[in-house]
């Protein structure tokens, strides 16, 4: 019954990415229509992936006629719905931006539907070469975002950092392939997690692990892969920043999850001290970096390589026989992604005619003048920096409780004294808003924008407290709930 | 009334989110959070009647929160949390009407939700719940201080956030590791303390462990050497934030002692008392030495209130039943008086708009009734015979020499330093030389704010032991004979 219309929502969205295309080929269309028809097309996809969401099941999309290489199951579903409501809210907050500025043609919606497709295709792919074209297509789609800004010399200087160092550490999961290929035979994650089992030697596939760690490590911009980080973020208009830190960096997640947690399950034991490592550069690193900004669009990207320096702790933890680091790495995604997109929506909310306001001296004095999105802004930085009663703080509960349980519990002091530092540059933010006289004059344009800021706001803070007491409202108990049951689907 | 503890503690965080959201007149704002302080005041005098003296856990509410790490909203009252919940929601509506002039919303709002974060971590059984209030009233303060501080508050208010966070966010790695130990041995997480205190770990977790408990507690209180952000952050913060950490958040730090540490490490603790009397000891006359030396009186009393707070931490580590009930005794004593002398140096900063001692002086020759209630106020942290205050030293001294007779000797005898400071504050401000040209005698708000706080302290000089009945029971867990009994 469920494998007839399981895949409505990624056709609908890629009907749509080649509708709107052809949509914007023939016709001049304000690009107020057609970023609501994209979020009409989204909210349709949303509403056929809803009955999926809390379920635990695993199914293969056409078996026959796609050789196995698709898998649709509660992890899919629950990152498919991410991606959608990722990108749902991405242009709902950018609304006010796109406005303001020229540049978002309309092939835009077009890319953001394609790289939509994209990533739902890659946390569906249950084989390694499906997972690269996922990947690369994603990837281009997200180039193109990146430089859509055309008349701005660092938007284009992004788009070709990003686009050189992306494709080169795409080639690297390529040739990981390539060696997983050589010593099993076959690309599909079924086939390489039975292989392990049977094999004593395996080096190959070690090696081709790897190769695709880094690809991986590059994209979730992990030190010492971070580089370009910052330039793109910032060089990035605002929706799309906020559409790389919320939506696409949780597109990687999926997949990385996907191969460590199923085919290369195995071999955890060997790539853990990797994954340690990495993790301990990464958030020393990114902490490092993050305190030298002077500005919160850059802060904010070089703090997202410190919470995907937090996932590596989940990840490294997430070996044998521990069962919670994985649906924590889930839950931390959803946590930053709530908080990111709120954060970036407010920033680019804020932009006024042709210039970003996103300097630590732009904010002096906001709360003065908006109250209620300053108050938003500090939901959201306290949810970055942990602080209880947001669902920041949960996530990082759920973090560190993994690597306790797998025994690196140095590990989980280091992202403590990490989220210690980030105190200080997200609490600055707050600080700027509230403790200083206005500096500058802010014409908000109507829109719903703050709207929707508010509702991410609201959700916030409710996954932080949310009780089950109210029966009709899922508490903060269901969203781990959800994540743990897509975990296990994977295994189904 | 089953959920008259969450009443308590949500009531004020409640209201002042409507408050931050509603549209209205700052008077009104004024109005509705003085209304709702007044009416927990009233809802907590009607728990204290009907709370039963005994060591039980009272009116206790328990739900699942996050079932999957047993995690859940957990609250309960016992003696020695009665008393900071009385204290606080008694303090708060008296703070409210000491700054009656004040037209900020924000700082009405703020107060109300401290009220609520300090009220819920008095009552919270479950750790993680607790470290979910214990953090979220830090916000209210760091607000409190950068918005209506004074001097370098930009930078203070991140200094004392920062200070406090760094242990706290410790303690959540040993909160984090109770946890997953009780996984670990019966196969379930929780993060009661009642379940907790069953564990058996080895002796090095639980020494790292009740470390990280300690010091993060011993920051709030501060316990010296911790003690290194409290003049400036004193100094740079406004009236009601301090009245707030001095009165009520500190005592939650010895609160925190007992609740925790004790219950979680209660060996421990016990084979670490003589190092802690002596701290507390050492703390009460450092604090003591550093207090006579200042010359502006928010720095002052920052370390006089320090210094009896050492003092109280020396109480509850020795482990006897006169000086928990000193210890008990004290925090309640000196909450109030310490309220009150905070709130009076508002209203001299009101009216002077300068702290220091030396351009201070001849307030007696002005407003006599102002001199009289600074005065008593003033004794009555000294604890001089009919204030609550010489009711705790007696019992800590007692308390002292049953632990100690050199320990109990140093206390007996340097318990007056308080006198120094307090004497040569006294003398300097209110008597003196004429130095004020005018200074306004007390406003009527002003008077009705100190007055309750002036009745009970007498109240509590007087009649003792109708307070002593509620806490007896409780001062008797963790005492020597209790350990050894349990043993």
């Amino acid at each position: 019954m469920l494998s007839n219309d399981i895949i409505t929502s990624l056709l609908i969205i890629g009907l749509g990415a080649v509708i709107m295309m052809l949509v914007a080929a023939f016709t001049r269309l304000s690009n107020l229509i057609l970023s609501f028809t994209t979020m009409g097309i989204i909210l349709i996809a949303i509403t056929f992936q809803i009955p999926y969401l809390g379920q635990l099941f695993a199914i293969e999309i056409q078996p026959e006629l796609f050789n196995h290489m698709l898998r649709f199951d509660s992890f899919a579903s629950l990152f498919n719905m991410i991606f959608l409501v990722g990108a749902f809210l991405m242009i709902s907050t950018g609304r006010a931006f796109m406005q303001a500025t020229k540049f978002f043609i309309p092939e835009t919606f077009s890319l953001i539907l394609f790289a939509l497709f994209s990533m739902m295709v890659l946390s569906m792919s249950n084989e390694l070469l499906t997972a690269f074209i996922a990947l690369e297509s994603a990837s281009v789609a997200v180039y193109i975002l990146v430089g859509l800004n055309r008349y701005n010399i660092k938007a284009s200087e992004a788009l070709f950092k990003y686009l050189l160092l992306g494709s080169f550490s795409g080639a690297f999961f390529l040739l990981g392939i390539a060696f997983v290929y050589a010593e099993v035979g076959s690309t599909h994650l079924g086939d390489i997690k039975t292989y392990i089992a049977l094999h004593e030697q395996y080096d190959l596939l070690i090696i081709g692990g790897i190769l695709m760690m880094i690809t991986v490590m590059f994209k979730i911009s992990a030190v010492p892969f971070q580089a370009w980080t910052l330039d793109v973020y910032d060089g990035a208009s605002l929706p799309i920043t906020a559409f790389m830190a919320g939506t696409f960096k949780i597109a990687i997640f999926s997949i990385a999850l996907r191969i460590f947690l199923v085919d290369y399950h195995g071999l955890s034991h060997i790539f853990e001290p990797l994954l340690v490592l990495g993790a301990v550069v990464t958030i020393i690193g990114g902490s490092l970096l993050t305190l030298a900004q002077q500005n919160i669009k850059r802060m904010l990207a070089a703090s997202s390589i410190v919470h995907s320096g937090y996932l590596m702790i989940a990840l490294a933890s997430s070996g044998t026989d521990n069962v919670s680091a994985a649906p924590a790495i889930i839950f931390y995604l959803v946590a930053y992604f709530l908080s990111a997109i709120g954060a970036f929506g407010i920033l680019s909310y804020l932009r006024q005619w042709d210039t970003d306001r996103t300097t630590y001296d732009d904010f002096k004095g906001f709360a003065h003048q908006n109250p209620l999105l300053a108050a938003m802004m500090t939901v959201f930085m306290l949810s970055f920096a942990g602080f209880p009663s947001t669902i920041g703080f949960l996530g990082k509960f759920y973090i560190f409780t993994s690597a306790i349980e797998s025994g690196l519990t140095w590990l989980a002091v280091l992202g403590v004294l990490a989220a210690f530092v980030s105190i200080y540059y997200y609490f600055k933010v707050i600080a700027m808003m509230y403790f200083y006289p206005p500096v500058k004059q802010y014409n908000l344009a109507f829109s719903f924008t703050p709207v929707v800021i508010g509702i991410v706001a609201l959700a916030v803070l409710w996954g932080g407290i949310g009780t089950g007491l109210i029966t009709y409202l899922p508490g903060a108990n269901v969203i781990i709930e959800t994540a743990q049951d897509s975990i296990l689907s994977l295994g189904l | 009334m089953e959920n008259i503890l969450s009443l308590l503690i949500f009531l004020p965080i409640l209201s002042a989110v409507f408050l931050y959201l509603a549209p209205l007149n700052v008077k009104i704002i004024r109005y509705a959070s003085f209304t709702v302080t007044l009416f927990t005041a009233a809802l907590s005098l009607w728990m204290y009647t009907h709370f039963e003296a005994s060591e039980q856990m009272q009116f206790v509410e328990q739900y699942a929160w996050i079932k999957t790490y047993g995690i859940s909203y957990h609250v309960g009252i016992d003696g020695i949390s009665l008393i900071i919940v009385m204290m606080t929601n008694l303090i708060m509506p008296l703070l409210y009407l000491s700054f009656w002039h004040l037209n900020r919303k924000g700082y009405w709002l703020n107060l109300l939700i401290v009220h609520g974060g300090l009220t819920g971590a008095a009552l919270s059984l479950d750790l993680i719940l607790f470290y979910l209030f214990w953090e979220t009233m830090l916000l209210p303060i760091f607000f409190l201080i950068g918005m209506f501080g004074r001097d370098n508050k930009d930078f203070m208010s991140m200094k004392f956030t920062l200070y406090t966070i760094f242990g706290s966010l410790l303690m959540l790695i040993s909160i984090l590791y109770l946890g997953y130990s009780s996984y670990e041995q019966a196969q379930v997480w929780s993060f009661s303390i009642s379940d907790l205190q069953t564990l058996h770990l080895d002796q090095r977790t639980t020494f790292l462990l009740f470390a990280s408990f300690i010091f993060a507690f011993s920051i709030k209180i501060p316990l010296f050497p911790f003690h290194t952000w409290l003049p400036q952050t004193y100094a740079a913060a406004p009236i009601g934030a301090i009245v707030i950490m001095s009165a009520l958040m500190a005592k939650l730090g010895v609160y925190a002692i007992w609740r925790f540490v004790f219950t979680l490490f209660e060996t421990l603790s016990f084979e670490f008392s003589g190092f802690f009397v002596s701290l507390g000891l050492f703390g009460m006359i450092y604090f003591g030495i550093a207090a006579v030396k200042q010359v502006e009186l928010k720095r002052l009393f920052a370390y006089s209130s320090a210094s009896h707070l050492s003092l109280v931490v020396m109480g509850i580590f020795a482990f006897n039943y006169y000086a928990h009930l000193g210890a008990f005794y004290m925090i309640a004593s000196h909450a109030l008086s310490s309220a009150a002398l905070f709130m009076m140096l508002g209203m001299i900063y009101k009216r002077t708009q300068n702290l220091h001692i030396q351009a201070l002086g001849g307030i007696v020759h002005h407003a006599p009734v102002f001199s009289a209630f600074f005065g008593f106020f003033a004794l009555s942290i000294v604890g001089i015979p009919l204030t609550g205050g010489f009711v705790s030293e007696l019992l800590l001294i007692i308390g002292a020499f049953k632990y100690n007779i050199i320990i109990g000797f140093f206390a007996a005898t340097t318990l007056l330093v308080a006198i120094l400071f307090i004497f040569n504050l006294m003398q300097k401000v209110l008597y003196g030389p004429k130095r004020l040209k005018e200074f306004s005698e007390l406003r009527l708000y002003e008077l009705f704010s100190l007055i309750p706080l002036a009745l009970l302290i007498l109240a509590m000089g007087i009649f003792p032991s109708y307070f002593i009945d509620k806490v007896k029971a409780t001062a008797q867990q963790h005492t020597v004979q209790e350990i050894h009994h349990v043993k």
